[in-house]
């Protein structure tokens, strides 16, 4: 991994070479990881990897014309060749009319605490698959039956920088330490569906015993199958579930260019009620204990806190540089940059779902008939822009009389994201820390379900 | 490039390892995307990168490098990784025979997109924008985006293969949404080639026909009734056949995957109604998940995965061959030197049946065409999903009115058995991308087939 501010020092140089060479207008973006990962196939350590790897983007203007490039090698001269292929680019494109700067200065960024730990850079490949292994010895005491048919470890470093021709220059650094388990279990007639579990941390302690018992004592569940009903019914969904819901509809909604170019259908609710009053929706790029929290966004903007559904009522949408200009508002931090295509994009940073006040076990006792979905398929089917969705929920676990009893193979949800929202009846008390969400488990009321015959 | 592979090639096995595997890239990958006219993104890049996997005491040591100095430090790196790996088995990774191959292929591109001026490129863009615009007034929103590739893929491995190939790439995606009073809706379509150049989206692919199939799509959406849900007989067109056969077969097909899959220890007994054949063809000429070797050096091939009813054979690469006793099928593939090949479809598709096409609707009372999806999903439970963004009501034998937004699902083990009729046709192939962890071109096709009611349950929220 590069040091950040080396790799400050090469954006702050693109920048000059890049004035130099004609750019009016000019921000670089680099990026440095090093990963070492171990990956599980059918119960074994199977593959240990190791990544170093750099990214650097460029975007420049002349005039209101763009152009950008991207390199994958961290020297001057590889940085020469690809502003050459940017100032080319922008010669050859069309005027961007709406175009009006790159971010300027922050007067200051927030300092978020335990971003990284030493011990996780320190780490040698023996301690990572040490943490696979250990996933997967626990497994087989948890459960005979239970096969870890996908799954692994990683310990990541990653430096960024960004730096413009506006004297923007900001860096970063940060860690990640994960262990990841997908289980399956034969089942009478089959298999189980794969159950997923995983857990990031900052530093080497991952939960590895808690992802194991997650799987393990859903696994045994699965085990039995039962079968559903078709009609309206009372579902609880894991964040793993109604995360990627949200994630292909509301949040699609919230972006602030699908805002402005008339792609979001709450686009003119803003301090309307789209939701239910239980609900509390924010993004938080600062949150402790976010994987997308940091200092700054993809532009150098400072990232923040920003509520988006609170008590029911919209109350801001998300914004880059490009867009929040364009429409008079500031950005919200929320830049994210996708460096090999040099395209910047609005993208939530940690999406977290306020709790509610009892626990999801009492909540499941509390259950006279109902559906509790874990994982859902086909979420990116949904229509981002009506919010329409039609999913089917696996795992799907049927709760009757306060106890969960077999999986049901095959449940079909259908319906609309506004909907949804509305028919929120309860939200649990304890968050689960997701790559991109943290919340708990929420339960719906009166959703149309279609089981298979 | 095979130079400087060579020597790092002779470190790995002088290490000890069993077998190692360099995978060099080099080319020119570009992106562009145009919003509602505005350019978005338009990047250019030269990459470069080496693909290291080394094989040691029977695990697996991967590292990517972007560094062609270092290539001798790369693959001692793997080396290591793979020993760390390796205390903790069970039992050692082997690999099936294969025979060396040397080869350099090269590919009859007319026009390389490398060498295709970017004002032509944002004029095809330009042009499919207002083609979709010019359709229906009530579309509000496009966006455009095209990727192209174009370099050479240098493979050399410790059993003596040695293949150098060009590589290729034209990809082209509208998105379009379209508004009538509150009602948004959004349609997307894709087509590309890995075997041709520009020229593909010039003749084949073009603004005029890539825009009308997404923007009629928008209409028909717009347009369209709620649909019921429920379990309906039902006929599948083409496009969602093929992603069917993907997603709800395909995926339990691959032998890394049919190990934990309801499909395991089921090869050789009847798992479909009579008379369906399903079939991943990696010789396919021309098509767009077609390549002569895998990256492993082995040839592709064509795998009757359901013949006659009967699953006959599992998509392999070296190691699952050797683990389950099957030949090698030459489908590991990786997406570029960021990953290591693991085991991918190519060309997926049912064969032709018996049924007469024009019968296909006959004797259904009420029912469904699904004609083109949007995504698609398999879980181990053999439970598939796929998105429907164009289907119609059958009603009384004869197609009816257009229906929005839904998807179909089903047991693939139990929707195997309720196919009623597969029509003696030829189909075009749906072309676009799977994701497995990295990205992989692949096809999928069939003709029209017909599902008993039970078979296909319908997510519509009507």
């Amino acid at each position: 991994m590069i040091e950040e501010k080396t790799l400050l020092d090469l954006c702050e140089y693109i920048v000059k070479a890049g004035k130099e060479k004609g750019a009016e207008h000019i921000e670089v973006h680099a990026a440095s990881e090093s990963e070492v990962e171990s990956d599980v196939e059918m119960g074994q350590i199977s593959q240990v990897s190791k990544k170093n790897l750099s990214e650097i983007a460029i975007r420049l203007f002349i005039g209101k014309r763009m152009g950008s490039a991207f390199t994958n090698i961290p020297t001057q001269d590889a940085a020469n060749e690809a502003l050459d292929l940017a100032i080319s680019a922008a010669k050859a494109t069309t005027e961007d009319e709406d175009w009006s700067g790159l971010p300027s200065p922050a007067d200051e960024y927030p300092v978020i605490e335990g971003l990284w730990q030493d011990s996780v850079v320190d780490s040698d490949s023996g301690e990572v698959v040490g943490l696979a292994g250990k996933a997967l010895s626990l497994s087989v005491k948890a459960d005979p039956d239970l096969i870890p048919g996908f799954g692994g470890s990683a310990a990541i470093g990653f430096s960024a920088a960004y730096a413009n021709s506006n004297g923007v220059a900001h860096s970063d650094k940060g860690t990640f330490a994960l262990v990841v388990l997908g289980g399956i279990a034969p089942t009478d007639t089959g298999m189980t569906p794969m159950v997923f579990a995983y857990d990031i941390a900052r530093d080497m302690n991952v939960d590895v015993e808690g992802t194991v018992d997650d799987v393990a004592s859903t696994i045994q569940i699965c085990k039995n199958s039962v079968k559903g009903n078709s009609g309206k019914h009372t579902i609880i969904m894991h964040p793993l579930a109604y995360g990627q819901v949200m994630n292909f509809t509301l949040i699609q909604s919230i972006r602030g260019d699908n805002v402005a170019r008339g792609k979001s259908k709450i686009g003119d609710k803003l301090g309307e009620k789209i939701a239910s009053e239980k609900i509390t929706v924010v993004d938080d790029g600062l949150h402790p204990r976010g994987v997308s929290s940091s200092s700054a966004d993809d532009e150098g903007v400072p990232r923040r806190r920003t509520p988006i559904i609170e008590k029911g009522v919209l109350r801001s949408f998300l914004w880059d540089t490009y867009w929040a200009n364009k429409m008079g508002v500031k950005s919200t931090g929320n830049a994210k940059r996708n460096m090999r295509q040099g395209l910047v994009d609005i993208s939530p940073s940690n999406i977290v779902v306020e709790p509610g006040e009892r626990e999801i076990e009492d909540i499941i006792k509390g259950t006279k008939h109902g559906y509790y979905i874990r994982g859902v398929q086909g979420a990116h089917s949904s229509n981002p822009e009506s919010g329409d969705f039609s999913i089917v929920g696996n795992p799907a676990i049927l709760i009757e009389n306060g106890k969960m009893v077999g999986a049901v193979h095959g449940l079909m949800v259908a319906g609309n994201v506004y909907d949804l929202l509305n028919q929120v009846d309860e939200i649990a008390k304890t968050p689960h820390y997701l790559q991109s969400i943290i919340g708990p488990e929420i339960v719906f009321k009166d959703v149309s379900l279609i089981a298979k015959e | 490039m095979f130079e400087k592979l060579e020597s790092a090639l002779e470190i790995g096995s002088g290490l000890g390892a069993s077998y190692v595997e360099l995978r060099g890239e080099s080319g020119f990958i570009e992106y562009i995307q145009m919003d509602d006219g505005r350019v978005s993104a338009l990047t250019q890049r030269l990459e470069q990168g080496v693909a290291v996997r080394v094989l040691a005491d029977g695990a697996w040591g991967f590292v990517t490098t972007s560094d062609l100095n270092g290539l001798d430090n790369a693959v001692k790196d793997a080396y290591s990784m793979a020993r760390a790996a390796a205390i903790t088995r069970r039992e050692p990774i082997v690999l099936a025979e294969t025979k060396a191959h040397e080869d350099v292929l090269d590919f009859d591109v007319k026009r390389d997109p490398r060498h295709v001026p970017i004002e032509e490129k944002l004029q095809y863009m330009q042009d499919m924008t207002k083609e979709i615009r010019d359709f229906d007034s009530r579309i509000t929103a496009v966006t455009v985006k095209i990727r192209t590739a174009s370099g050479k893929k240098y493979l050399m491995t410790s059993d003596g293969s040695r293949i150098q190939t060009d590589v290729v790439l034209v990809w082209s995606y509208p998105w379009v949404t379209g508004k009538d009073g509150t009602r948004l809706s959004a349609a997307r379509y894709e087509d590309a080639s890995t075997k041709s150049g520009w020229e593909y989206l010039e003749k084949v692919a073009t603004p005029e026909v890539i825009g009308l199939e997404a923007a009629k799509r928008v209409k028909l959406q717009l347009e369209g009734i709620p649909a019921k849900g429920g379990s309906f007989p039902c006929v599948l067109g083409p496009r969602v056949i093929g992603v069917l056969a993907h997603e709800a077969l395909g995926h339990l097909a691959e032998a890394d995957l049919t190990v934990q899959s309801s499909f395991n220890g089921k090869v050789g007994e009847v798992v479909a109604a009579e008379g369906v054949s399903m079939t991943d063809n990696g010789v396919d000429e021309g098509n767009l998940g077609t390549s002569k070797y895998d990256d492993e050096a082995s040839l592709a091939s064509r795998v009757e995965i359901i013949k006659d009813s009967v699953l006959t054979e599992l998509m392999t690469n070296r190691e699952y061959a050797a683990k389950i006793g099957q030949r090698v099928t030459g489908n590991a593939r990786a997406e570029s030197y960021l990953h290591p090949p693991i085991i991918r479809m190519r060309n997926t598709l049912f064969e032709r049946g018996d049924y007469n096409p024009d019968e296909m609707f006959e004797g259904i009372e009420f029912g469904y065409y699904c004609a083109d999806f949007r995504g698609g999903q398999a879980q181990m439970n053999a439970s598939f999903q796929v998105g429907i963004q164009e289907a119609y009501e059958i009603v009384n034998g004869e197609l009816g009115k257009p229906v929005t937004d839904l998807s179909i699902s089903g047991i693939a083990t139990d929707s195997l058995f309720k196919i009623e009729g597969v029509a003696n046709e030829d189909f075009p192939f749906e072309l676009g991308r799977c994701g497995k962890g990295q990205e992989a071109f692949v096809a999928a096709g069939g003709p029209n087939i017909r599902f008993l009611k039970g078979g296909i349950t319908f997510g519509g929220s009507s």
